[in-house]
């Protein structure tokens, strides 16, 4: 685990003021897209395929800030689209740091470089770089050469200005284990904080619709690429989220975990699915159905879906609902065994 | 398979409600046609039909609103825009990469994806 302490402290004051106060459900990191427009097309992606006068519009900082202090999540991910495009990306990140928000902001780096003087280092932000893995399969990821090297060359630069850097990986079925291992260690060799990974979903918008991971096979190939784990290997996420991809633990879905705001409003009912929007986040809280969704409730677009941004509140939470969720996190931490 | 294109007749067999469904899931812009005659062409992004009046959302070709109109309003959903989700980007890409890769083995003669295929095939 690469977390900072100071963010394991925020993070788990929060969740246990949440069960104080005895909230069933509660947001823990919001997904705040400013915009939809991206400097890649990856054939994974379902979230660029909109209409020019979409693509050329985005949120306004005021707009991203209420919808932060609307929901309250001590963490906040910054996907899109491409955010390094959105125009007020220095200011958004500014005034979220002054709120004491962990910031996650999701990138393909292309444009990081040439960005970075935005930006001053800080605990609160960290850049979170795309990578799928070794330089021949980013780049087919990614349908475009040379971005793996772009990337990399990004990561060093943020690196070498004192920034977090982690890197953020998707899955899909055909990825090869022994090259996973090799990725992770010439990702811990750049000198990233940690990594994060997650399989993909199956859009259905998103032109590849051939190679996204069933549950099987998900299980399958993170038990092959993660056990034996090297002492090397930093996860910037929790053990326990990584165990229930291996198939060790099992979870339900937690879709107000990771709520999304962008241009449309609050999305129903999760970052993945788009069955509509509602215009405040208490009304996102207080008329989504939930019990439609995750895996008991037989939905079939639920059924293979164990991506993180459904997953990992849940493990996070499971860590401090018992002693024994504790006792676990803990265990894994330490022996650094997954 | 794409709806681009596609003018829909509202009858006993295809409701407004349904076509409402078929434009909120559709990657494109759409022309609404208004019962006063009128039309707007937008995105229609959100749609709701537990209220007590119904309604869609859009943004219009210029991007201005969203604008909020209710079903009681509209006549039909004509798919006059470019379905952005349509096409096979991916398809062309690995084919693009696969005879590029062929070249490169068959000049070099080495395997044809020189990567390693893991245990499940490549």
């Amino acid at each position: 685990m690469s977390v900072p302490v100071s963010q394991m402290v925020t993070v788990a004051g929060y969740i246990i003021r949440q069960k104080l106060n005895g909230r069933k459900r509660y947001p823990l990191v919001l997904m705040l897209e400013p915009l939809f427009r991206c400097n890649l097309a990856c054939a994974g992606c379902g979230k660029i395929q909109y209409p020019a006068q979409i693509l050329k519009k985005h949120l306004t900082v005021e707009q991203c800030l209420k919808a932060v202090d609307e929901c309250g999540a001590p963490i906040v991910s910054i996907p899109g689209g491409e955010p390094l495009m959105y125009p007020d990306i220095d200011k958004l990140v500014q005034a979220l740091v002054k709120r004491k928000k962990y910031i996650y902001l999701c990138t393909n780096a292309i444009l990081l470089e040439e960005k970075l003087h935005l930006f001053s280092p800080s605990k609160y932000l960290t850049f979170s770089v795309h990578m799928d893995g070794l330089r021949e399969d980013h780049d087919e990821a990614v349908c475009r050469d040379g971005v793996f090297d772009e990337a990399v060359g990004g990561i060093k630069a943020a690196l070498a200005r004192g920034f977090r850097v982690t890197t953020n990986t998707t899955l899909f079925d055909g990825a090869s284990p022994l090259r996973m291992r090799q990725f992770f260690d010439e990702m811990m060799n750049l000198g990233v904080e940690g990594m994060m990974l997650s399989p993909g979903y199956s859009y259905s918008k998103a032109p590849d619709q051939e190679h996204f991971l069933r549950q099987a096979r998900t299980n399958q190939l993170f038990h092959e690429m993660l056990s034996k784990a090297s002492r090397r290997w930093k996860f910037n996420q929790s053990p326990l989220f990584l165990r229930f991809l291996m198939g060790k633990q099992d979870f339900e879905c937690t879709p107000w975990g990771n709520p999304t705001f962008n241009m449309f409003g609050w999305q129903r009912p999760c970052y993945l699915l788009q069955e509509g929007y509602a215009a405040s986040f208490q009304e996102l809280m207080d008329t989504t159905p939930w019990e439609n969704y995750g895996k008991k409730s037989g939905n079939e677009k639920c059924r293979d879906c164990m991506v993180h941004c459904g997953y990992e509140a849940t493990a996070v939470d499971y860590t401090f609902s018992s002693l024994k969720g504790l006792a676990e996190t803990v265990a894994v931490t330490l022996t650094g065994k997954l | 398979m794409t709806l681009e294109g596609w003018v829909p007749q509202i009858n006993e067999y295809m409701s407004l409600s349904d076509v409402v469904e078929f434009a909120f899931d559709y990657r494109g812009n759409t022309t609404v046609v208004k019962g006063d005659g009128s039309e707007i062409v937008g995105y229609i992004f959100n749609r709701n039909v537990d209220t007590p009046e119904p309604f869609i959302q859009l943004f219009d070709e210029q991007g201005d609103g969203p604008f909020t109109i209710p079903y009681r309003d509209i006549v039909n959903i004509k798919f006059t825009g470019k379905d952005t989700a349509a096409g096979n980007s991916w398809k062309a890409w690995v084919e693009r990469k696969e005879k590029e890769r062929a070249l490169r083995a068959a000049e070099s003669g080495v395997d044809r994806l020189g990567r390693d295929p893991g245990p499940h095939g490549g």
